[in-house]
């Protein structure tokens, strides 16, 4: 195989010295030995292994050769010659040459060679020719190896007419003439060469001073020493070359600044990430900078081997070079100067607004920095969301956390840090990311549940990442969001399970709503019954253990004591601060103690709410109980139909007339106050209760529930007058509640006076059968009425008759008052702003009686 | 070898006899058509050096005159 390929080799050489040598038109048999020796050399040539250094092009090599026909002035070549490449590189398939490129290589150093031998004056040309090739300007030949060009040149133009000849023949002379003057120009003025610059400012690139470019503290930059003599121009460029260095050092400086600072110092996993990113891009960044060291050494590869160019970095191409490291150090150095003071989100936050850029170069660098630098922030994320852990030692999570009491945790407990909330991440999902992290704290401290960890592991899963570390990173906020999203839904659903289930949430709303809110009637009534002679003494004297036993007693005796044991137990009484002349009334109250984890909904300044509910619907239900107790005295029987006969006719009409205004105000306040309770009970409890209770189930977060028992409450409170806008209106109802206890206070006292006057006369008419018994009374009616005994009938007749006529005058002046105060109250009415409570007035005022008085007055 | 190839190859070399003769190389048609074989090989910088020894030395020789560009 070698072999045959070396004969071929041969034969195509032998071929080729043929035609090159003895083409010449001499004899055959002259030329044969003549050919003989010409082969052999040839052979000589080829083992020779003269190999160029040029990198394999052919573009380029087309177009050095399309540049060099334009230069020589035909240019209809130069596009016949573009024309024919393009069809030659389209050549493809079987039989067509292979290997293009070194066949334009070929013809083009044959074609230069030619015209070096054509025009034996245009040496330089070649120089010029191959500098072309090279892809660059021409060169700007220095001393050494122009030296024979020059004497050559010299000699030539002090031949005089051969110079002028000559660049009559040659207009490239003249420009070649021109570079060489202008190259000596720049030796002149320059006491360095351009290497020792390039590499003096690839040392300043890399924060080190070099041999002539060095730091200057005035001017806080790189300058090139004055006492130098450079061109201006150079002098400028070095110094654009420069700022590289000075921002090189300015982020280095930051980069090991951060990087020594203690741990317990707060440059924060952020910080540190965005250290480590940075110091990734310098790595970069010295990788250029060793390739530009070694490129700096060598010297540019030509295309002819015969020409000795300069080194192949100058400071012009460094410029090129570093046009992309400089806005990259730029951007970092921007970066590290805006983010002395930040740390953690706000910086990532920061960042982020830096990479809403156009330029794609600047888009992509800060990405790449956010990926970095996002990954703690991404991993708190995770690890906060799937396990409710929040380590942040540094404090640059967007969730803040403070040590509370379990019952607050909930609402106290965490919050978010708006200023460490990167703005990639919505204020929506970091409020999902909070809550989610805070159902697992809650269900973890308060629930004392283990099931979230499987439902969070089932979210990652169903996402389809993994709990492991370094799952996200920035830029995928959709990850970031189904993440999230996934893990709320399923943690929510869990904890929702748990507080419905585990620990009967629903149970003990109703149990609120029965006990608390007065819903369980006959307990109450029961309740009323028991601890009300207990109630009305001073507020002091009273036992809160007995009454806690009256309370037991009042479960024991109602429906209530088929209820949960568990939520019996919860229910106390409690007795308020009192001051003096306060009454057993103005202090109880009942009080539900909801523990962990639900006093998170059933919080203190609920459960103060509460009782001011309680206490309201309680007072009310006292002056119901009270106008029922007052009407089981007031009904017509035969002691008030038959007391008095005909013959005091003046005074038994005073009396009828007296108790039936006694009637007719009871009736008033017992409308009144039934109308009331029915809206309070109507209206107001079992309305708000249906709405909360349909919220409730369409609730799917803890969140949810809150509102939606805050509002239920709150309702409640402004439905029944509690609210802050209705103060005024309360107050008058208070007072008109305190008329109708004031109220049964004299018509009871007004019955028994007719009960006691009524035995008196008994007893009188039996003394006047001799038979004297008078009991020793109490009160001090009964001695009054003692007294009257040795009256005799008229006297007692007359003693009735004034007291009558007192309790009279008394309860006019309480009609008097509770109308006028009725009026103020209904008058009242429409100005609140709650729609339900239209509905109280109509009721009160069904037959339009009042606003009809009204009217007429 | 195949009217395919053959066509390929003989557009190929015309369309470099063509580039030769705007480069002024003074190569004819057979010649060029050698050194593309050696090209194919891989000697192109070697055969450059060669042609361009030969020819000096056929220009040394003054029997020999410089091969004048041929033009089809």
């Amino acid at each position: 195989m070698e072999e045959e390929e070396q004969k071929r080799v041969l034969d195509l050489v032998k071929e080729l010295v043929l035609r090159l040598v003895s083409n010449s038109s001499s004899p055959e048999e002259e030329s044969t030995i003549e050919s003989e020796k010409a082969l052999k050399y040839a052979m000589r040539i080829l083992g020779s292994r003269m190999t160029p250094s040029i990198s394999i092009d052919e573009a380029s090599m087309a177009e050095s050769i399309k540049r060099h026909l334009v230069n020589e002035g035909k240019s209809s070549d130069a596009l016949t010659f573009a024309d024919l490449h393009t069809k030659f590189s389209s050549k493809s398939g079987s039989g067509c040459i292979q290997n293009k490129w070194s066949v334009l290589y070929l013809l083009k150093v044959i074609s230069e060679d030619r015209r070096k031998d054509k025009k034996s004056d245009s040496r330089v040309s070649s120089g010029f020719f191959a500098s072309t090739v090279s892809g660059g300007l021409p060169v700007l030949v220095d001393e050494s190896s122009c030296n024979s060009r020059k004497t050559l040149d010299k000699s030539r133009i002090s031949n005089g007419n051969g110079g002028v000849l000559l660049i009559s023949k040659d207009p490239e002379n003249i420009r070649d003439i021109a570079l060489r003057d202008f190259a000596n120009l720049l030796k002149e003025e320059s006491e360095i060469v351009e290497g020792c610059l390039v590499r003096d400012v690839l040392y300043v690139s890399q924060g080190i001073d070099g041999k002539y470019v060095k730091f200057d503290k005035n001017l806080d930059g790189y300058v090139l020493l004055d006492s130098i003599k450079v061109p201006k121009s150079m002098r400028i460029m070095v110094r654009k070359l420069c700022e590289l260095g000075w921002l090189f050092k300015k982020v280095k400086a930051y980069v090991s600044e951060s990087m020594d600072r203690s741990p317990s110092e707060d440059v924060g996993t952020v910080g540190q990430a965005f250290c480590a990113a940075l110091q990734d891009e310098l790595s970069e960044y010295y990788k250029l900078l060793a390739v530009l060291e070694v490129q700096s050494v060598n010297p540019i590869p030509m295309v002819s081997e015969s020409t000795n160019s300069g080194s192949y970095l100058s400071l012009r191409r460094l410029l090129v070079w570093f046009a992309e490291p400089m806005v990259k150090m730029r951007l970092m150095a921007v970066l590290v100067d805006s983010f002395k003071a930040l740390k953690g989100g706000a910086m990532a936050g920061a960042i982020h607004m830096h990479a809403q850029h156009g330029d794609p170069l600047v888009q992509e660098f800060m990405r790449r920095l956010l990926r970095r630098v996002c990954s703690p922030l991404f991993e708190m994320v995770r690890s906060w969301v799937l396990e409710g852990e929040l380590d942040d030692i540094f404090s640059e999570f967007f969730v803040l956390g403070q040590p509370v009491k379990a019952e607050s945790l909930w609402v106290e407990g965490y919050r978010l840090h708006s200023v460490m909330l990167p703005s990639f991440i919505s204020s929506s999902l970091a409020q999902r990311i909070l809550r989610t992290g805070k159902s697992i704290n809650f269900l973890r401290v308060c629930c004392e549940d283990q099931g979230w960890a499987d439902a969070a592991s089932e979210a990652a899963a169903a996402v389809g990442t993994t709990t492991r570390r370094g799952g996200l990173v920035y830029g995928e906020t959709d990850a970031l969001e189904a993440l999230v999203t996934e893990a709320a839904k399923r943690i929510d659903k869990h904890l929702m399970d748990v507080i419905y289930n585990r620990y009967k949430f629903k149970d003990h709303c109703m149990a609120i709503k029965r006990y608390l809110l007065l819903g369980q009637g006959d307990f109450v009534q029961y309740l009323m019954d028991i601890v009300g002679p207990e109630l009305s003494e001073p507020a002091n004297t009273i036992s809160s253990f007995k009454l806690s036993g009256l309370l037991e007693s009042a479960i024991r005796s109602s429906n209530a004591q088929y209820d949960d044991p568990d939520i019996l137990d919860r229910l106390r009484v409690k007795m308020m601060q009192h001051g003096t002349g306060d009454r057993g009334w103005d202090v109880f109250s009942l009080e539900y103690d909801a523990r962990v984890p639900l006093n998170t909904v059933f919080s203190e300044s609920v459960m103060a709410r509460y009782l001011k509910i309680f206490n309201f619907l309680w007072k009310l239900r006292r002056v119901e109980h009270a106008l029922i107790g007052s009407w089981k005295t007031m009904k017509p029987n035969c002691i008030s139909s038959h007391f008095l006969t005909k013959k005091d006719c003046p005074v038994k009409s005073q009396f009828d007339s007296t108790l039936r205004r006694c009637q007719v105000i009871w009736d008033e306040m017992n409308h009144f106050v039934s109308n009331l309770q029915y809206y309070i009970m109507f209206e107001v409890l079992e309305v708000s209760w249906s709405l909360f209770v349909e919220e409730m189930e369409a609730g799917e977060d803890l969140d949810d529930l809150l509102a939606a028992h805050e509002k239920y409450l709150r309702s409640i409170v402004e439905k029944s007058l509690l609210g802050e806008r209705s103060q005024t209106l309360c107050k008058t109802l208070f007072v008109l509640l305190d008329l109708i206890l004031r109220f049964r206070s004299h018509a009871d006292r007004l019955y028994e006076g007719i009960y006691e006057l009524q035995a008196r006369t008994m007893e009188s008419s039996l003394s006047i059968r001799g038979k004297n018994k008078s009991k020793p009374r109490s009160t001090k009616e009964a001695t009054e009425f003692g007294s009257w005994a040795g009256g005799g009938r008229k006297a007692l007749t007359q003693r009735a008759g004034e007291f009558l006529r007192n309790m009279g005058h008394e309860l006019d002046r309480i009609a008097n008052e509770y109308s006028s105060t009725l009026e103020g109250f209904i008058g009242q009415l429409p100005m609140q702003q709650h729609v339900d409570l239209k509905f109280l007035l109509f009721r009160l005022d069904f037959t339009e009686f009042y606003s009809r008085l009204r009217v007429s007055t | 070898m195949d009217p395919e190839a053959f066509r390929n190859a003989r557009e190929s070399l015309e369309l470099d006899f063509q580039t030769t003769n705007i480069l002024e190389t003074g190569l004819d048609r057979h010649t060029l058509s050698v050194l593309a074989a050696f090209c194919e090989k891989g000697l192109q910088s070697r055969v450059a050096a060669l042609v361009k020894e030969l020819r000096r030395e056929s220009q040394t020789n003054p029997t020999t005159t410089p091969a004048a560009p041929t033009f089809p």
